[in-house]
């Protein structure tokens, strides 16, 4: 009787010790999952603002002031789409000398402000755009949905120039516009 | 007529170009496929990968880069954390140039090191694609990237309940054999 029990006991121990190890590792299978195919795009239909000569502390805004350019969605997702800007650079050597992008719409001694408006956002007007990328639409607070494909948006930019800079000198400088699936 | 002479010449010297010339003017117009991307049980120690394809829809060549983004907290799918380390994702060509109408492939691997310390996560980062440009304004396209490392420590519950039925079998093995010799 007690071999058999024994024998039992000592059946089950051994099954415990081969299972116990396969049950630490979980059962698991690498799956990749791309969400529908879909195409992520959007466009402007400007992408050039070409001042020419401008002066110190001046604002400058685009013609039209709001509706300058237009995005549109072009892919097959809704999105969210972000702007984010950077300091402005001498095209003849850009390690020598800049504008430094302000980070709040002001401006200084060598630092300019940037900013868009978007048409029909009566809440927001004109917001400054930094060095950080920052929401373009939709933006937190708002009632707003992400932008459907087809959907456009129209925007206008602003350029609060420095209150003194060195002149005669060509700068440049570039705003992305970014998207991502809402 | 000296004041208004150095009056003027302060002028002068306050102006500037500003932005480039639209002659220069690059108009981008591409897409990426897909939008968003997960990983799901992808052991530590691991790497998987796909292919990103990048459709330059315009009449002329452009040069396309590549890159991870680490987006802002609030932009991230609710129960992901940021990843660890853009390093872990390394992309075939993370410069490519597409000619006019067509697309291009960019095969990206996220690598996980070995770990306990990276298992049962959930992460997010973003793979941006950009068109080169000298324009003012410029388009980046963001993939959302979401990867789940699969758990590797020990089920508790599944052990603790195989315990208890190796217990409970054991105890019933022997009060049947028990009976038994008891009823001979």
């Amino acid at each position: 009787m007690k071999v058999v029990v024994t024998s039992i006991v000592i059946a089950l121990i051994l099954g415990l010790a081969i299972s116990l190890p396969v049950l630490a590792q979980q059962n698991s299978t690498i799956t990749i999952t791309m969400t529908g195919l879909n195409e992520i795009s959007i466009s402007l239909d400007k992408t050039q603002w070409p001042l020419g000569t401008i002066a110190s502390n001046t604002e400058y805004e685009t013609s039209p002031a709001i509706e300058w350019c237009t995005l549109t969605v072009q892919g097959t997702c809704n999105v969210n789409t972000f702007i984010v800007g950077d300091d402005a650079e001498w095209v003849s050597d850009p390690a020598a000398y800049k504008w430094t992008l302000s980070n709040d719409g002001t401006n200084g001694e060598h630092i300019y402000g940037l900013f868009f408006r978007i048409s029909g956002d009566t809440a927001r007007g004109y917001v400054p755009i930094t060095k950080t990328q920052s929401e373009f639409w939709p933006y937190s607070g708002g009632s707003a949905s992400s932008l459907a494909p087809g959907d456009t948006k129209q925007f206008g930019l602003r350029l609060l120039t420095p209150t003194y800079f060195f002149s005669g000198r060509q700068m440049q400088t570039q705003i992305t516009i970014s998207a991502v699936a809402a | 007529m000296a004041g208004y002479i150095k009056s003027a010449g302060l002028i002068a010297a306050f102006l500037v170009i500003f932005f480039p010339c639209p002659a220069l003017a690059e108009e981008v117009n591409f897409s990426v496929i897909p939008a968003e991307v997960r990983i799901a049980n992808l052991p530590p120690g691991e790497s998987e990968q796909f292919n990103l394809t990048i459709h330059n829809k315009d009449e002329i060549a452009h040069n396309f880069t590549v890159s991870a983004f680490s987006p802002p907290e609030e932009e991230r799918r609710e129960g992901t954390a940021e990843f660890p380390d853009d390093s872990w994702i390394s992309f075939s060509s993370p410069r490519i140039e597409i000619a006019p109408n067509s697309q291009a492939n960019v095969m990206v691997t996220t690598a996980i090191p070995g770990g306990q310390k990276w298992a049962g996560q959930h992460w997010e980062t973003w793979l941006a694609v950009t068109a080169e440009s000298s324009d003012l304004l410029s388009v980046k396209l963001h993939v959302r990237l979401l990867v789940s490392t699969v758990r590797t420590g020990f089920n508790a519950g599944l052990i603790a309940a195989i315990a208890v039925a190796v217990v409970l079998l054991g105890f019933g093995g022997y009060s049947y054999f028990r009976h038994r010799a008891k009823a001979h």
